[in-house]
């Protein structure tokens, strides 16, 4: 069902100023890779130009075999990459239900839409209650496990998630990554997660990457990361442990 | 790419300066009438898109009211020269112009507080009603849809030569002023000021550019030179209607400003010359004309939307860059 | 009293017509950020068709309407594929709205030429829908054609509403409307959505010229006058607001109707843009909509 992701040599930017610079990363089928690293350093720019927003200048980007850097969105949609944005990029006028139908927008998922919510709203209660608010009006902690919900409502071969814990209180946080959580283990997908927050990426992560400058400039598992002493320092503040 | 006089080199001086003469000297060369006429008019017509081009090409500002802008300076020098005849003739063609950008800056205003679109209705709305009120003319001050009142000519010479000439030279000589004056005003502080404001407003707010004087003042010189415009239309035709005013027109400017190429300097020139030669070609077939433009607009603003000036320009930095390797 | 019915009665049948004709504006803006100056194109369109139908041909009046949509939808799907679809790499440009003002507007000067050099500049009468009177108040009537002209707008308008809230296309340009970059990565294929949301935006245009054909006869310049009063509602309702637009049309109509009634109808239309400036100046985003808000 997953497949592998492979990043080669990607360079991709705005106008002129190029955000990534020759960027190479390898993700295994159904394996967890966490990109961590400063900001605007370019983590929110690979997540774009691997689903499709973002063309890129340079480089490959493959998927299951198949190049798919250039390609729009729209069209890897389709094919089973899941892109949850930053915020939430959920539609503001609309209620939760509809955003969470939307979610199964693609021919195929269309149909079975209804049951798919049913399964979402049993998996996540908090989101049924809300279910006939405009999305405008949820909390920030809601809004996100929405946008989570409605990447769950259409089969995924590959998710990519972008700082899901932005501006989120600790609570919150909690219940977004329990819900990813039980994503990863649903879906089974290859899942690309960028983070600025460390504290619950030992949870899911198998690999962790730290971006910097528009480079990976280290990789490795999240004990391997976590207990390197540099990059503590850079990034960290403190040795974290690994949650569980 | 043309901007500040300072930078043009000499070759572009010399060039230019050719050119003038030869314009100059045009009129004494060549004398038939009818196409005399068609080139005075369409001088007139591209002061008008100068003034045009610098509020919304240069500016950025969607004001779709300028040929009303335009009508007003007609109607008020045209009522100096009627009923104040002590004032010297010209000099009530610069009233007309001051006529005009007082009235720009006060539609200025309202403008200040909405953004993009919105602008265009408020301007377009302004100019409809100045439209319906000048045809309706409750106090005789227009004429209405017959036209205003004949005025007493700049020159006043029954050679029909002679006539034709100076208001070939008076009109030229105002179009060559206002392409300089653009020329500079787009190197000077205003003209930054207004390029940054329509591109990077933030940004240029942060650099402490005041947009709302700017603006104002933006309002104020491209009002002045319409009103001029207007005033030397109605000295030179002898006539001023309101269908001058109209949506006709209105898309005939747009179109010689897009084709030329919205927001340079010399785009005026080079898209009034184009669309007036297509109109003289098609007089006898006006639905022609309007559909050949109508194409014609949609084909430079999909394809070339620099209007011929930015593909000259493109041509040109290309080139440049061409010789460049070749030399470097 | 009687001046009240009639005011009511008319304002509340040009509000309808207003409201068919420029909602397709709003959606066409909501949706794709463009005002489109092709929309009086295709009311004229609408209005030749219905003259073709209906005074030609004598083609049943339903399928006459049915035709003015189909053929304003394929006029407005063609509009989008020449005038809009070319620049969409140029999305991000900051003139991106100006740029397509004009070119929508190119295309309204072309139909407006092309239909000149068919069919000449002389009105073609266009025959009402159906026929007779009903007598509403002491000597206020409206003609039958006015009231099914009113009902079938409320009705179309009314559709487009179910079609946006009920259908997968429907939640698929509200998507684009609100978040396009999030309505892309759902796989809502926005440039196949575009040109269908202009056509049927178009479509509804076209059906209200068949309307107003029979009552301001088919001609070359005969779109300019419901693009206009389409742009004054479209932005005194706050562009981008469906119900914003619907009350801004029943406003307009009634300001209309009012004027007509009491003042005369030389000044009905320098008096709405009158009103139109003063409102702009106190409200700088019309009736109802705020810039960052789509309420599509």
């Amino acid at each position: 069902m997953s497949a592998a992701l492979s990043v080669q040599n990607l360079t991709a930017g705005y106008d002129r100023t190029m955000v990534l610079r020759e960027l190479s990363l390898a993700v295994n089928a159904g394996q967890t890779a966490v990109v961590i690293g400063p900001n605007g350093h370019g983590k929110t720019t690979l997540l774009l130009a691997i689903s499709g927003l973002l063309k890129p200048s340079g480089g490959t980007i493959e998927f299951d075999g198949r190049r798919i850097d250039g390609t729009a969105a729209e069209a890897l949609a389709n094919r089973g990459i899941v892109h949850i944005l930053q915020g939430d990029g959920l539609f503001p006028d609309m209620t939760v239900e509809e955003n969470l139908l939307l979610g199964a927008f693609v021919r195929g998922s269309w149909r079975e839409r209804r049951t798919t919510l049913r399964r979402i709203y049993d998996d996540l209660p908090v989101v049924e209650e809300k279910r006939g608010q405009k999305a405008r009006t949820l909390s920030g902690g809601e809004r996100r496990l929405v946008g989570l919900g409605r990447g769950m409502m259409r089969p995924a071969r590959m998710l990519l998630i972008d700082e899901p814990s932005l501006g989120l209180a600790p609570v919150a946080i909690d219940a977004v990554y329990t819900a990813i959580r039980r994503l990863k283990q649903e879906s089974g997908a290859t899942i690309v997660l960028v983070e600025e927050n460390f504290t619950h990426i030992g949870e899911i992560a198998d690999r962790v990457h730290i971006l910097e400058a528009g480079k990976i400039v280290r990789s490795g598992s999240f004990d391997d990361v976590s207990t390197d002493r540099t990059v503590v320092e850079t990034y960290l503040g403190a040795i974290v442990e690994g949650g569980g | 790419m043309t901007g500040a006089l300072s930078s043009l080199s000499a070759m572009r001086w010399a060039a230019i300066g050719v050119a003038v003469v030869i314009a100059a000297i045009f009129p004494l060369v060549y004398t038939d009438p009818y196409y005399m006429t068609i080139i005075v008019t369409a001088e007139i017509v591209l002061i008008l898109n100068i003034s045009w081009n610098f509020i919304l090409g240069m500016a950025g500002v969607w004001n779709f009211g300028q040929l009303a802008i335009y009508a007003l300076g007609a109607y008020g020098s045209g009522w100096l020269m009627l009923h104040q005849t002590w004032l010297p003739l010209w000099l009530a063609i610069l009233a007309g112009g001051v006529c005009s950008a007082i009235v720009s800056v006060l539609l200025a205003f309202p403008t200040l507080r909405l953004f993009g679109i919105y602008t265009s209705l408020l301007t377009f709305s302004f100019a409809q009603v100045v439209q319906y009120v000048a045809v309706n003319d409750p106090r005789g001050l227009t004429g209405g849809s017959f036209g205003y009142p004949t005025v007493p000519p700049l020159f006043s010479t029954l050679d029909q030569e002679a006539y034709l000439r100076n208001y070939y030279w008076t009109c030229g000589a105002v179009a060559l002023a206002a392409c300089f004056a653009v020329a500079w005003l787009r190197q000077s502080h205003l003209g930054i000021s207004l390029r940054s404001l329509r591109d990077a407003p933030a940004y240029a707010a942060a650099r402490g550019v005041n947009p709302r004087v700017t603006r104002v003042v933006a309002f104020g010189l491209s009002g002045f030179l319409a009103g001029i415009a207007g005033a030397l239309y109605l000295s030179f035709e002898q006539s001023f209607t309101t269908s001058q005013m109209g949506l006709t027109p209105m898309s005939i400017d747009v179109t010689m400003l897009v084709i030329g190429g919205l927001g340079t300097v010399t785009g005026p020139l080079v898209g009034t010359a184009v669309v007036t030669a297509i109109q003289t070609v098609l007089i006898d077939y006006p639905g022609w004309q309007l559909t050949i433009l109508g194409a014609v607009l949609l084909v430079i603003v999909v394809f070339i939307p620099g209007g011929v000036i930015g593909l000259l320009a493109r041509w040109n930095s290309r080139i440049s860059a061409w010789v460049a390797e070749d030399t470097g | 009293m009687t001046d009240l019915v009639a005011i009511i009665a008319n304002g509340i049948v040009y509000g309808s017509i207003y409201g068919l004709v420029a909602i397709g504006m709003t959606l066409i803006y909501g949706t794709m950020r463009i005002l489109d100056m092709s929309q009086g194109s295709m009311v004229m369109i609408g209005s030749y068709v219905g003259w073709w139908a209906l005074a030609v041909h004598g083609v049943n009046p339903v399928l006459a309407l049915l035709l003015a949509f189909v053929v304003a939808f394929i006029f407005g799907t063609a509009t989008e594929l020449v005038s809009v679809q070319p620049l969409l790499g140029r999305r991000n440009d900051v003139d991106f709205e100006m740029v397509t003002f004009i070119t929508t507007f190119a295309v309204a000067i072309l139909l407006t030429n092309v239909a000149l050099q068919h069919y000449g500049p002389f009105q073609k009468n266009v025959p009402p829908i159906v026929h007779g009177n009903l007598e509403l108040y002491n000597g206020v009537s409206i003609t039958y054609h006015e009231l099914t002209m009113a009902g079938l707008s409320v009705a179309l308008m009314g559709a487009l509403g179910l079609f946006l809230a009920r259908t997968r296309w429907g939640f698929a340009i509200r998507a684009v409307a609100q978040d396009l970059d999030a309505a892309r990565t759902l796989g809502v294929p926005v440039t196949r959505l575009y040109p269908v949301t202009m056509g049927l935006a178009s479509a509804l245009a076209g059906v209200g010229g068949v309307f107003l054909g029979a009552l301001y006869f088919a001609s070359p310049t005969a779109g300019d006058l419901p693009l206009l009063l389409a742009l004054i509602v479209v932005v005194l309702g706050g562009l981008g607001s469906l119900s914003g637009t619907l009350y801004a049309a029943y406003l307009v109509g009634l300001m209309q109707a009012f004027c007509e009634v009491k003042i005369g109808t030389t000044w009905t239309l320098p008096i709405l843009y009158g009103a139109i400036l003063l409102i702009l100046v106190v409200r700088p985003y019309g009736l109802r909509g705020t810039p960052s808000e789509t309420r599509l």
